[in-house]
């Protein structure tokens, strides 16, 4: 297990490097002026062209620009924007709300999700099925572009149960919403694994062993059944973790909640590579970070898989 | 196909022949075949996938309005003949619109989760079945993936691939959505795998001489099929969401292209003005979503071998 | 200014208000003097005056510093923190400080203040954004340089010959004179823009450097000081100067409240979590009667949004093209169905608020009129296939897709609408000849004057004539408006000049866009001015 782990580790190191070179030149692929780009309308006027280009070695070819960048980031310094902020700093700022709201929405989507997949799999046919299956498709059916605002209007506006808006310090109370439109896609998913793998797993030998045993029905569902289904859905809340983070873009705008999302795409919109790869990074470790706690869980749960 | 296989049944029961009463035997494909026909939800699921996809290949089938023919002076306006869902905020037939919506829809969709499917199903199965450093490997570019926001990855390649300003952008849109979203299908895939290879019956068709491919492809990619399944019918419904999300932020499919993902955007701004114009996509998209999973979970239930 | 830049202008208390009308009558309302009212604001870009040309940053520096002159309802300048401003030539001004002013740190404000910031504004190595409004100054090239071989070679700028500028002499602590390289009539009007705020001595680290903190609290001359500091993507908190001696504001303190979309505002504003949404997003202007009744209200504002021909794609080179196409858009019907009327259709070349604007001088290009339209359109050749070329980063789609499927429908041709995703994009390419059709274009102005929506827009050096728009005749009589001896004259000149413009079509007049905004239950008197600024000093909170 150690050596699995340290061997992990090393691979990280490498697969971090790959990750952030590769979104670099991604980032200088989209590049095409970067200084009118920030000032998006304005004609930009020479000084400030010349004092920018200068100062971030935007003419320098594309291995220079990198070998700068890596080399501020060995020593801890993630830049800055084109616009003179220190991007550690916006990251010190962005990443606590949207890990608060990405855990709470995985937290929401594992709830709702395993406990609903666990019923509608036991019951298959039943009107539990077929209601979560209903509220699947018209979660797929309606892309979070429609269904936060719609939330918003009607939980937030016109109910009043939750606050319109979570802002730059948001409470707990004030992500719920949020979180809850932000994991809906994968609750949804997560109920239709659950589903069907506690649909095969019900009729699996090691289950019909422990019936066969004369063990109560909760303790073959609890520990049985349960144990193997969840293996997939283990997966998902790895990947979906960083998912979340990522793509919170458009959650992020509708309740105003300044995080990763929205500096992603300000990042793109302003061709700022330093910014986009900045906040990338930490994502790329995050990814395997879940990844690798995903993996030993595996071991935990499915005394089948041998590490 | 019987002499290896009656062994191999007698020594584990997840056998992937069985030996039917009749005597002659049949592979899992026609046995699955067997199941399927008498499954009323795959004659259902297949009658609406035939629906949408006629749908998409000749939209003159069903309407015979045009969607580009639109006057803001029919802002809104209800229903009236053969525009069954009314018109929309541009004036545009919203049925005609959505019918003809179709095609990009269901293509991108379709597209792009055939090549999430076979990266996905590539990845995970070797991943899953060599183990070691290839596992390692394999994993490894899968964290590389999911490192890259969708967002750039949507930029940088709808202008790459956007040489010709007349094309609709759907080539670009299914390559993004395939090539950043197999992600998770492969990982589903591979932990299936996994599972399933230090099962009995690996072990002793391995005993028998079976080489790797044939085990992957006969014993192992049965028994690890149904997640994966699962999560590519769902996936499927939400690359057609995910378009919509890339469309509303302007990195999707481009005018003149005309889709599901963009008429929903579209109409969620104006909800509150009127619902019609988003209830008719986002209906097509739930029937499409819901015909593929409910074939999905058909074909699964058939090809299973533990259910049998 | 273009558009994006959003409102160029500073907010400045009105000395006759525009829109005080609704509000003498209910004074039994109790009014809590020590409230905090919260403005919707986008996260500002700069906050060092001869940097910041976004309208947030704008915003929240017209609550901090005080403008040396401002505006009445004529849009004319009237001396502010100045006291006079005059000249006998036009081209040397004599500008008198009022006596009492202070920033917050308590220093006095005198005329040194003014000089070292301008100073500071023009420098080339500075890199200011806001460096060209100097330009008319004397001794503004010796304080600029180039690059030989332009941003991208390895060469570097040489250092200019001066760090000041010759034009700006200081007489006494409350009196410095400005001389001009030339005449220009409307300088007056120029320096009501933020551009021209003072700097404090604490503002500076050294002579001519800026203090690197000073940004995230800056300390003004105004109305109002920082309660803390900038909170990046959250909020800039202000609260009252009491020892400012012009007009006191009514209220305690104001909280810019940063948000990344609009939507989220307007939410918040229907939820009363927000008090003043200064432009209610697109989408919810047809619901926001509904939502919000009175509390939604409209004002004039100076944006001016247009479509362009590039000079060099011949297939509209014929004027009657270009007539017939405006002739074939039917403005009244986007203005109703795409924008609810929150814009008004533009059939002059400049806009309403500034003086010397006459209504209609497009004339009979500018009506709607699909069968002429059409005749015009086929009798001088015009193409098959038109291209409407706009930037996706904006809300354009969905007025471009209206005027293409116009087009479609009156002149029988096959429009495209191609959004680019950035501006800068787009206007590369125009640069670039590269053939994009036709192409929309957003304007606001720098100070309320004709000269200034004609001269940077369609004179031949003009910075933002994109599409390359040359008339001598028109560039003449440009010059003479800005050299006349009155603003009468003055104008008379600009309006030849229009006239002209009127007969060339240059580009298609579309729409002037209006201030629409909204506030919650617990404000009242909420003025936004012709600069899309929140006037501070009228806003009340209630108790």
């Amino acid at each position: 297990m150690v050596r699995f782990v340290i061997r992990r580790l090393l691979q990280m190191v490498v697969t971090f490097a790959g990750a952030t070179f590769l979104v670099y030149a991604l980032m200088f692929a989209n590049q095409n002026d970067p200084i009118q780009a920030l000032a998006g309308e304005r004609p930009v006027s020479d000084a400030v062209r010349e004092v920018l280009t200068e100062r971030y070695h935007l003419d320098e070819p594309f291995l220079v620009q990198y070998g700068y960048y890596m080399r501020d980031l060995l020593t801890g310094d993630f830049g800055t924007t084109l616009n003179g902020r220190p991007i550690g700093e916006i990251m010190a700022d962005a990443w606590p709300n949207t890990v608060k709201l990405a855990l709470l929405a995985l937290f929401f989507a594992v709830l709702f999700g395993v406990a609903a997949g666990l019923v509608a799999g036991l019951r298959r046919g039943s009107v539990f099925d077929t209601s979560t299956l209903a509220l699947t498709l018209v979660v797929v059916g309606l892309p979070i572009i429609v269904l936060a605002p719609i939330a918003q209007l009607i939980f937030g506006v016109k109910l009043g149960w939750f606050p319109t808006t979570a802002g730059a310090r948001p409470s707990l109370y004030g992500l719920i919403l949020p979180a809850l439109v932000l994991g809906a896609a994968s609750t949804a998913t997560m109920m239709r694994l659950t589903r069907a793998s506690v649909a095969e797993n019900v009729r699996a030998d090691h289950v019909r062993t422990a019936r066969a045993k004369g063990l109560s029905s909760r303790r073959v569902v609890g520990v049985h059944v349960l144990r193997t289904s969840l293996i997939p859905v283990v997966t998902l809340i790895g990947v979906d973790l960083g998912t979340l983070m990522a793509g919170a873009i458009v959650t992020e705008g509708v309740f105003n909640i300044p995080g990763v999302g929205s500096k992603l795409l300000l990042g793109i919109q302003t061709e700022d590579g330093p910014l986009v790869v900045g906040f990338v990074s930490v994502l790329v470790v995050v990814f395997l970070v879940s990844n690798l706690l995903v993996d030993l869980v595996y071991a935990l749960l499915d005394p089948r898989i041998r590490l | 196909m019987s002499d290896l296989g009656t062994a191999a049944a007698e020594v584990a029961p997840a056998a992937t022949e069985a030996a039917p009463a009749g005597g002659r035997s049949r592979s899992l494909a026609a046995d699955a075949w067997y199941d399927l026909r008498r499954n009323w939800i795959f004659w259902v699921a297949s009658a609406l996938v035939v629906l949408v996809v006629l749908m998409a290949a000749a939209p003159a089938l069903f309407t015979s309005a045009d969607p580009t023919a639109c006057d803001t002076r029919r802002q809104f306006a209800g229903p009236a003949g053969g525009a069954f869902f009314g018109y929309d905020f541009q004036g545009c037939d919203v049925f005609a619109r959505t019918v003809h919506g179709a095609r990009a829809s269901v293509l991108v969709g379709v597209l792009a989760v055939l090549l999430t499917g076979v990266i996905g199903l590539a990845f995970g199965m070797l991943a899953g079945y060599f183990g070691g450093w290839l596992d390692a490997l394999l994993s490894r570019i899968v964290d590389v993936v999911l490192g890259i926001p969708l967002l750039l990855a949507a930029i940088v390649l709808s202008k790459r691939l956007a040489a010709d300003s007349q094309g609709s952008g759907i080539a670009s849109v299914v390559i993004v959505l395939g090539l950043l979203g197999w992600t998770t299908a492969a990982r589903v895939m591979r932990s299936s795998v996994l599972a399933a290879r230090s099962q009995d019956y690996v072990a002793a068709a391995r005993m028998l001489g079976a080489g790797p491919w044939r085990i992957m492809w006969r014993h192992i990619l049965p028994n690890a099929l149904a997640p994966f399944v699962v999560v590519l019918t769902i996936t499927l419904g939400t690359f057609i969401a995910t378009e919509a999300t890339l469309s509303f932020l302007n990195v999707g499919l481009r005018a003149p292209a005309i889709s599901w993902g963009i008429d929903i955007a579209t109409a969620g701004k104006h909800v509150r003005e009127a619902a019609l114009p988003l209830v008719a996509p986002s209906l097509f998209l739930t029937l499409t979503v819901l015909a593929f999973i409910m074939l999905g979970d058909a074909i699964r239930d058939a090809f299973d071998p533990k259910l049998r | 200014m273009q558009v994006r830049r959003l409102i160029a202008w500073t907010a400045v208390p009105l000395v006759a208000t525009l829109g005080l009308a609704g509000c003498s009558g209910d004074d039994d309302a109790k009014v809590d003097p020590s409230g905090v009212v919260s403005i919707q604001i986008a996260e500002p870009q700069h906050l060092l005056p001869s940097n910041t040309n976004d309208s947030s940053g704008i915003q929240v520096l017209s609550a901090l510093f005080a403008p040396l002159v401002s505006f009445d309802k004529d849009a004319k300048p009237v001396p502010d923190a100045a006291s006079s401003i005059t000249s006998d030539d036009h081209k040397v001004w004599t500008i008198k400080l009022k006596d009492g002013y202070t920033f917050h740190n308590g220093e006095k404000v005198t005329s040194d203040d003014y000089i070292n910031a301008w100073n500071y504004a023009a420098y080339y190595p500075n890199a200011q954004n806001n460096s060209y409004f100097f330009s008319r100054i004397d001794g503004y090239a010796a304080t600029q340089s180039s690059d030989p071989d332009g941003p991208e070679g390895p060469e570097k700028a040489p250092l200019p010959r001066s760090k000041t500028m010759s034009g700006l002499k200081k007489i006494d602590d409350l009196t410095f004179q400005v001389t001009l390289s030339e005449p220009f009539t409307e300088f007056a009007t120029m320096l009501g823009y933020s551009a021209f705020y003072p700097l404090p001595d604490a503002a500076f680290s050294a002579p001519g450097v800026i203090n690197k903190d000073y940004e995230s609290a800056p300390i003004g001359n105004g109305p109002f000081q920082m309660n803390g500091k900038w909170e990046h993507d959250a909020r800039v908190e202000v609260q009252r100067y009491e020892p400012y001696p012009g007009t006191k504001p009514k209220v305690g303190g104001v909280e810019f409240r940063i948000y990344l979309q609009p939507s989220a505002a307007y939410a918040d504003v229907l939820s009363d979590n927000l008090d003043v949404i200064p432009q209610i997003p697109t989408e919810s202007i047809s619901t926001a009667p509904d939502d919000l009744g009175e509390r939604f209200e409209r004002s004039s504002a100076s944006q001016f949004q247009f479509l362009a021909f590039p000079t060099h794609e011949s297939e509209f080179a014929n004027p009657e093209v270009r007539r017939a196409i405006s002739m074939a858009i039917d403005r009244d019907e986007i203005v109703r169905s795409i924008f609810k009327g929150s814009q008004q259709s533009a059939r002059s070349f400049v806009s309403p608020v500034v003086a010397g604007y006459r209504e209609n001088t497009c004339g009979a290009a500018c009506e709607f009129s699909p069968q002429q339209a059409k005749q015009m359109y086929e009798q001088a050749g015009g193409p098959k296939k038109i291209q409407i070329s706009y930037n996706s980063d904006g809300p354009h789609k969905d007025w471009v897709d209206a005027t293409c499927n116009q087009l479609n429908a009156n002149l029988g041709v096959e429009c495209t609408a191609t959004p680019e995703a950035k501006l800068a994009d787009l206007l590369t390419k125009v640069q670039n000849k590269v053939p994009v059709g036709v192409f929309r274009l957003g304007w606001i102005m720098d100070y309320p004057s004709m000269e200034s929506y004609l001269g940077p827009l369609y004179t031949t050096s003009g910075s933002s004539n994109y599409y390359g728009y040359s008339n001598a005749d028109f560039d003449s009589l440009v010059k003479q408006g800005a050299a006349a001896p009155t603003q009468e004259e003055s104008i008379k000149f600009y309006q030849q000049a229009e006239d002209i413009l009127a007969r060339d079509m240059p580009v298609i007049p579309l729409r002037f866009s209006q201030n629409n905004f909204g506030y919650s239950t617990r404000v009242r008197h909420v003025v936004v001015d012709l600069y899309s600024r929140i006037d501070l000093t009228q806003i009340e909170v209630l108790s």
